[in-house]
């Protein structure tokens, strides 16, 4: 009987079920949660199901797939050698025309203004108790830049990858919520109704040659996070040569949607409920909110200030989409410009800052790196 | 250049990297702002480059 018992658990042992905790339950119920957020409420779907179903597998302790050998694990590394960040951003230039942004480059100045969110989170995660490198990871949240997040927090503190990443797309997704309030809290109603005029055509040499001398600007200034926007500019320049379609349709589509694959099983494959849940989790989802509010209100204040000085007022809901979610925080500018008139169309101008702000993310990204000290 | 792992250090980084961004960000606006005299050496036809694809 001894013995039966004892080979008994000796095979227990094999099997996951010894080492099963609550701390994996819950994170196999937050996995369902995100599968059901994408599938029955849409939210972020390319995003959620991915992450929900490897948070999912990475929380049953049997499961290899996490440890060297398994899939999952390549898919980090992927990550971790910082390979995926840059091509998402391949394949966002291949999808993104920066027209709106050279055809108002007064509004460029929105895509910095709307960080200020950033270091809010900054301060507020040293406060907290976060070491330097940690808060400036908390902090990039509010750059609302799913890849610039994950690049910085790789560099600066990859232990917390899950967290800032989970807490940066799921506010990303929650922006038509977080934002509205703020900016309609922020503005008058004369303000949101004001109507912009129609910006002029940009020709295809400057579209050909924005690319080029971007490029050239983030590397000449901003090494650290050259990487990106260098490939956001090779993807934008495959797009606008017109003579690489097929290349710029490969990275758009078939590419883009193989890396989002890889991104979201990364994810979701750090999300073991020995790292996961912990009160540090916790204090960064808040502070990723705060950031997310105080970006977004800093943005619409700028918009507000730099009517102070301009003959032509400009909307002042345009501000919160320097915000750098492409394309979530020009829509979000747009749909609250229409709830109080609906002719009034801001999508086109919005897009303008909210570009920018992708550039913005990625200054103060590179900035921070720079005086923080990591290369 | 290394900041302090403190408070202070997260405050001073706050400033100097807001103000730079905004600085460096209005620089870019600048260079957009001259993208119209591109427009000066001539007009490439989309036409033209479609029918060159490979």
């Amino acid at each position: 009987m001894d013995e039966i018992l004892a080979f008994t658990r000796a095979l227990m042992d094999q099997t996951g079920l010894a080492h099963f905790w609550w701390g994996n339950l819950v994170m196999i119920v937050i996995g369902c949660v995100a599968i059901y957020l994408a599938i029955s409420k849409r939210y972020e779907p390319l995003l959620l199901v991915g992450i929900g179903f490897s948070c999912i597998i990475s929380n049953v302790p049997g499961s290899d797939l996490i440890l060297p050998g398994g899939l999952f694990y390549y898919a980090y590394q992927g990550v971790a050698l910082l390979i995926v960040p840059p091509l998402i951003f391949f394949g966002v230039g291949a999808m993104t025309d920066f027209a709106p942004m050279i055809a108002n480059p007064k509004l460029v100045i929105l895509g910095a203004a709307a960080h200020l969110g950033i270091f809010v989170a900054l301060i507020g995660a040293k406060l907290l108790g976060f070491t330097l490198s940690e808060s400036g990871a908390i902090g990039i949240i509010g750059g609302a830049d799913g890849p610039m997040a994950i690049f910085v927090t790789m560099k600066l503190a990859p232990h917390l990858l899950p967290q800032v990443s989970v807490a940066a797309y799921s506010y990303m997704a929650l922006m038509p919520l977080i934002q509205p309030p703020v900016m309609k809290l922020l503005t008058t109603r004369k303000e949101r109704l004001i109507r912009m005029k129609q910006s002029r055509q940009v020709t295809r040499l400057e579209k050909i040659v924005f690319p080029i001398v971007i490029g050239i600007i983030v590397n000449l200034f901003f090494p650290p996070v050259a990487p990106l926007i260098t490939m956001l500019m090779l993807g934008n320049l495959f797009r606008e040569s017109l003579v690489v379609d097929r290349l710029a349709k490969t990275a758009a589509n078939d590419l883009m949607n193989v890396i989002i694959i890889i991104l979201t099983v990364a994810i979701g494959s750090t999300m073991s409920a020995d790292r996961f849940l912990t009160v540090d989790t916790l204090l960064i989802v808040l502070l990723g909110l705060v950031a997310f509010v105080f970006g977004t209100a800093s943005g619409v204040v700028g918009a507000k200030v730099m009517n102070l000085f301009l003959k032509e007022k400009i909307n002042p809901l345009l501000g919160s989409a320097g915000i750098a979610s492409v394309p979530i925080a020009a829509r979000v500018s747009h749909i609250v410009a229409l709830s109080e008139d609906k002719e009034n169309y801001l999508i086109y101008h919005a897009m303008g800052p909210n570009l920018a702000g992708v550039f913005g993310t990625a200054i103060s990204g590179g900035i921070m790196l720079a005086l923080i000290g990591v290369k | 250049m290394t900041m302090p792992d403190t408070v202070y250090g997260a405050v001073l980084i706050s400033f100097i990297d807001f103000f730079l961004s905004m600085l460096i960000i209005s620089g870019i606006g600048v260079v957009l702002a001259l993208f119209p005299l591109l427009n000066r050496l001539g007009r490439i036809d989309d036409a033209t480059l479609r029918k060159s694809q490979h």
